[in-house]
Formats: C-alpha cells, sequence, structure tokens
C-alpha cells in the first residue's frame, strides 16, 4: 500500500483485554460506591479517589493505549496533572495556611504540637521528671526551687504565689485538671499569667510535678473534665488543638511589648472598649463581636484603634478603619461572610471561615446595628 | 472488503510519510486533552477549595443528589467507552461492519447518559436546587448551599457539553466509516475521537465519586 498507509505494527487492543478492563472498571466502580456507604471518616475520601485514579490509569494505559504509545505523549498528558496538582496544592496552601503565617515562632509551635503520652493527664514518673525539668525554667522565678512560693520574685507580688508543699489555700482546687486550667487560663487579676503557650504536654507535666510536692493530690472525676472544657481526645493532649489559633489568642499576643527598648513598646497595648456582659449575654452576636472583632474593631467598630503585625520587625503598624454603613461588604448577608472569610491578603485582617450559619447571621445583624 | 472499496487517504505533502502525519495528529490530539485537563483543574480546583472551607454544607448538599442515577450513568459511559474502544480496534483490523455497531453502540450510551442527567436536573430544578441566586430550595439551611449546586451544574454541565461534541464527532466518524473512508491503513480520525470519548469518561470517573459520595 506504498507510503500512504500506516505501519501495521501499531498496537491493536483485543478484544479481551478490552472486555477484561472493561470488567475491571465496573467492578472498581461497584467498590467506589459500597465503600461510600461505610462510615471511615476522612480515608472515605482518599478511598474514592485512589479507586478513581485507578480507573483512570486503566482508561489512559489501555483504551487510549498509552501503555504503547510513544513516550512523550504519556509524558505531556501526565504533565497536565503535574499542573494541577501545583495549581491545586499552592491555591490550598495559601487559602487554609495564611492565618498560620501571621503567626510564629512558640504560639505556633504549642498549638501544632501533638501529645507524646496517650493519656498526658494521668500522672507518670516520666511525665513528673519533664515537670521538674519545666519547673526550673517556667515557674523557679516565683514558686522557688521547692516549690513553697517563696522564689526570688515572690516577695514583690500579692498575692504571694502558690506553696505547693501546702495541702491548703489552692485557688481552684488540687485535682490535675484544675491546675490543668490555671495553667491554661492563668489565674487573673493576680501575677499568675497563662501558659497557654507551652504545648498541653508540658502543661501536663508541670501539673503532676507541682502535685507531686504535696502529699495526697486528688483524683479526677470524668465530670471535672466536662466542667474544666478538656477533651480528652488523646490527640489533643487534652486540649483542642485549633488549626490556627484563635484572633484573640494573637491580638493578646501582640499586647505583649517585644522588649523594654523597643521605643513604641506602649503602642503594643492596643486601647480598646469591651462589650459588656450584660450585652453579651442577651445577644449572641455582641458575645461573637466581643470574641472575634472586638480587640481590632474596638466595641463601637470606630476603627484608628492600632495594631502591630506579628513577627514583623521593625514592628509595623496597622491601622483598622471604622465600619461604614455604605461599605459594599455590610450590603447583604452574603457579601459580609464572602469578605469576612477572606479576609483581608496581605493585611492584617485574618480570613476567618470557622462560624455556623447561624453564628454568621447573629455577628451580621450586631455589626449592621452598630 | 477489497482495496477498491476503500477512499485511499492521501497524507499531507508536509510530511515525510503516513505514519509521521498519524504521529504528529495523535500528539496534537493529546495536547489538546491537557488543555481539557486544565480547563476542568479550575473547576476542581474551586470544588477543592469551598469543600474545604465548607465540609458540613458539601456534605448536607450532596445528600440532594441521586446516586442511583449518578452510578447508571458511570456504568453507561464506562461500556460506551468499551465500545468506543473496540470500535478503533475494529476499524484498525478492518472489520468495518463491527466498527459500525460498535460506534452505533457508543452513540446510544451517550444518549443514555443525557436521558439521566436531563431526569436528574428536572429534578433539581423542580427542588429549586439550583446555583447561586437562583437557588429556592428551604431544606437546605445553610447560607452557602447554593455554591455547591454552582459547583454541581458548572462542572457536571461541562462535561455534558462534552459528551454532546462527543455525539457529534462520533456521528461524524461513523458517517465516514459507513462511507468506507477508513482502513487498517488509515484511521486517525478514529483513534482520535476514541481519546476525546475516553477523556470525557476519565473526567465522569472523577465527578461521580467527587459530588455524589461526598463522605
Amino acid at each position: 500500500m506504498g507510503s500512504n498507509t500506516q505501519k501495521q505494527h501499531h498496537h491493536i487492543l483485543s478484544t479481551k483485554v478490552a472486555l477484561m478492563i472493561g470488567g475491571t472498571l465496573l467492578v472498581l466502580t461497584a467498590v467506589t460506591v459500597g465503600v461510600a456507604h461505610i462510615d471511615l471518616g476522612h480515608f472515605n475520601f482518599f478511598i474514592a479517589m485512589a479507586v478513581a485514579t485507578c480507573k483512570a490509569l486503566l482508561v489512559a494505559l489501555f483504551f487510549m493505549n498509552l501503555i504503547h504509545d510513544r513516550p512523550e505523549n504519556g509524558m505531556i498528558f501526565a504533565t497536565s496533572f503535574l499542573f494541577l496538582a501545583i495549581f491545586v496544592i499552592l491555591t490550598s496552601t495559601d487559602l487554609f495556611f495564611r492565618g498560620d503565617v501571621y503567626v510564629k515562632g512558640p504560639l505556633m509551635a504549642a498549638v501544632q504540637t501533638q501529645s507524646k503520652w496517650a493519656k498526658p493527664w494521668i500522672s507518670t514518673p516520666e511525665l513528673v521528671a519533664h515537670g521538674k525539668e519545666l519547673y526550673s525554667v517556667q515557674c523557679v522565678a516565683c514558686h522557688g526551687v521547692e516549690g513553697k512560693g517563696n522564689g526570688p520574685a515572690a516577695s514583690a507580688l500579692t498575692p504571694r504565689p502558690r506553696n505547693f508543699t501546702a495541702t491548703e489555700g489552692w485557688k481552684k482546687g488540687r485535682k490535675p485538671t484544675m491546675v490543668f486550667q490555671v495553667l491554661r487560663d492563668g489565674l487573673p487579676p493576680s501575677a499568675m499569667a497563662s501558659y497557654a503557650t507551652l504545648p498541653p504536654d508540658d502543661r501536663w507535666a508541670l501539673t503532676h510535678f507541682v502535685l507531686s510536692l504535696a502529699p495526697q493530690p486528688e483524683v479526677d472525676t470524668p465530670a471535672d473534665f466536662v466542667k474544666g472544657n478538656i477533651n480528652t481526645n488523646p490527640v489533643g493532649g487534652g486540649e483542642k488543638i485549633a488549626r490556627t489559633i484563635s484572633i484573640g489568642q494573637a491580638m493578646a499576643q501582640m499586647a505583649i511589648p517585644r522588649s523594654p527598648s523597643d521605643e513604641n513598646a506602649h503602642l503594643d497595648h492596643p486601647k480598646f472598649d469591651r462589650i459588656s456582659e450584660a450585652v453579651q449575654a442577651s445577644n449572641p452576636g455582641a458575645r461573637l463581636y466581643e470574641e472575634h472583632c472586638v480587640r481590632c474593631h474596638g466595641a463601637k467598630g470606630e476603627g484608628g484603634i492600632k495594631v502591630h503585625a506579628l513577627g514583623v520587625y521593625p514592628v509595623a503598624y496597622v491601622t483598622t478603619s471604622a465600619f461604614k454603613s455604605s461599605s459594599e461588604n455590610l450590603k447583604s448577608i452574603q457579601a459580609f461572610i464572602h469578605f469576612v472569610t477572606l479576609g483581608l491578603p496581605g493585611e492584617l485582617m485574618p480570613g476567618y471561615g470557622q462560624l455556623s450559619a447561624s453564628e454568621w447571621k447573629d455577628l451580621y445583624q450586631f455589626i449592621q446595628n452598630r | 472488503m477489497s482495496i477498491e472499496e476503500t477512499t485511499v487517504h492521501h497524507h499531507a505533502h508536509h510530511f515525510a510519510s503516513a505514519d509521521d502525519e498519524f504521529e504528529a495528529a495523535k500528539q496534537g490530539m493529546w495536547i489538546f486533552l491537557v488543555t481539557e485537563v486544565l480547563m476542568f483543574g479550575g473547576l476542581f480546583v474551586a470544588y477543592a477549595i469551598f469543600r474545604g472551607l465548607y465540609p458540613e454544607m458539601f456534605h448536607a448538599a450532596h445528600q440532594h443528589l441521586a446516586v442511583n442515577m449518578g452510578a447508571t450513568n458511570t456504568v453507561v459511559l464506562i461500556t460506551s467507552s468499551l465500545t468506543m474502544a473496540l470500535a478503533v480496534s475494529s476499524t484498525q483490523k478492518g472489520k468495518r461492519d463491527h466498527a459500525i455497531i460498535y460506534l452505533v453502540l457508543t452513540l446510544l450510551a451517550a444518549c443514555c447518559f443525557l436521558v439521566i442527567k436531563y431526569f436528574e436536573y428536572t429534578h433539581k430544578f423542580h427542588d429549586g436546587l439550583l446555583p447561586g441566586g437562583l437557588f429556592t430550595n428551604t431544606e437546605l439551611k445553610d447560607p452557602k448551599s447554593p455554591l455547591f449546586f454552582s459547583l454541581y451544574f458548572m462542572m457536571t454541565g461541562l462535561h455534558g457539553i462534552h459528551v454532546l461534541i462527543g455525539m457529534g464527532v462520533i456521528t461524524w466518524i461513523l458517517r465516514r466509516t459507513v462511507r468506507h473512508e477508513f482502513s487498517p491503513g488509515y484511521y486517525t480520525p478514529v483513534e482520535l475521537v476514541g481519546f476525546y470519548w475516553h477523556f470525557v469518561d476519565l473526567v465522569w470517573i472523577y465527578l461521580f465519586p467527587l459530588l455524589y459520595l461526598v463522605g
């Protein structure tokens, strides 16, 4: 047939192989549908995608004959998936982890650290030993080497630091969950600060160490965990781990002066009004606003409050702007949710998408009425 | 089938041989499919982002899709892919009659797919499960629910358009097969239309679990 015809050795798919591949694809479809009926949590998604990829490979390799095609054609096609992967991964990284970028250092280490102990809320000799090491760094200045509340800094403090060797006088109680709460939340207005920046494991270790200093420590009941809002999911080390820290926590961190030599240190304390507890109790939107927005935007949404960008030196200040009722972002609840969910990339307004439908509505109504 | 019955295909003068022409056409098809992957890719990224942001909404909304119909359509499309592959190999072997039967079966399966899709869409319209501002359903409480249906209609709609285009080009090669235009010596259009049809199947293979089987 001369030069007008194609070579005869081009691979032809045999009917038998075609039927086998077709059959396998149908079986895999049945597998996908079957597995979807079993609840395996996140694994459902990965199994479904793995099965789909197997099917796609079978179609591409045999029906589209890539297995016998010239290798460059396979590479061309595979490249498109490589670029698709880059597209998905970079976009997701930006959107889902943008909040993390603003918060660096020990604070992020704290929320990301996973528990080394299965049940760190139960005392073990290892935890006590670890707590002892931490104690000598974190606590000794106020509570003293022997835990008697007589450290070098103690004399300047009122009330005096806790004496761990005594069985009386513990403000919250002597159960592990109670001490853990004190380390987590601090004891305002006393000088006992929150140590939430330490990983949960370390706080449990400190708890068990200080409790070991006095005889007859008390034992937790399941109700104590609920009361202390402590999640006994082992992954969290006895504490819910947020993917990003709350804005309130980040703002609190910002309020800590970086160093006495920073001449603008006084600006690091954002001055803002709070929303009264009575208003918060009667209006769920006000409670959400107090929790997430007030530290930057002020109680009246008046703006003009300076907050500095975390982890930036020299310190950069961002001035919040006032809420304007004419703003496009407040025109409808959809526009509002859209704006707040995405935030302002590159500025201090973080994307914030973790509210429920009813919470969005409450917050939107509250802000509209400002 | 004798050689006289077949319209002899002459390769274009800028190719050294029919083989070169075939390989060039095939490579062109692969590059075209790359652009197709990236076109659907934008929608898959949108899906990934919004599912990541609103997993509960996706889970609630996907329960309004008919898994049975989606699964049936998967079976229909896979079968059509099989008949398409067999149509290509029959053409390559010179079995014109078989090729015609397989091409007709492929077309019938494509029609079947669209009919099922029509019933699915009608049901969604009736329930007010529509994209964006057209959404009127009251059962789904999450204000973001219309987003899921925007994605559903965009993704399955773009795929549906591909099915229609596929039916068009399959009809075209069916007509040319009937007219004895293909032989074991020349089958480039059949093979390349086959690629296109398999790609349509490939997209659906991912759409089905992503839309109908949200975990």
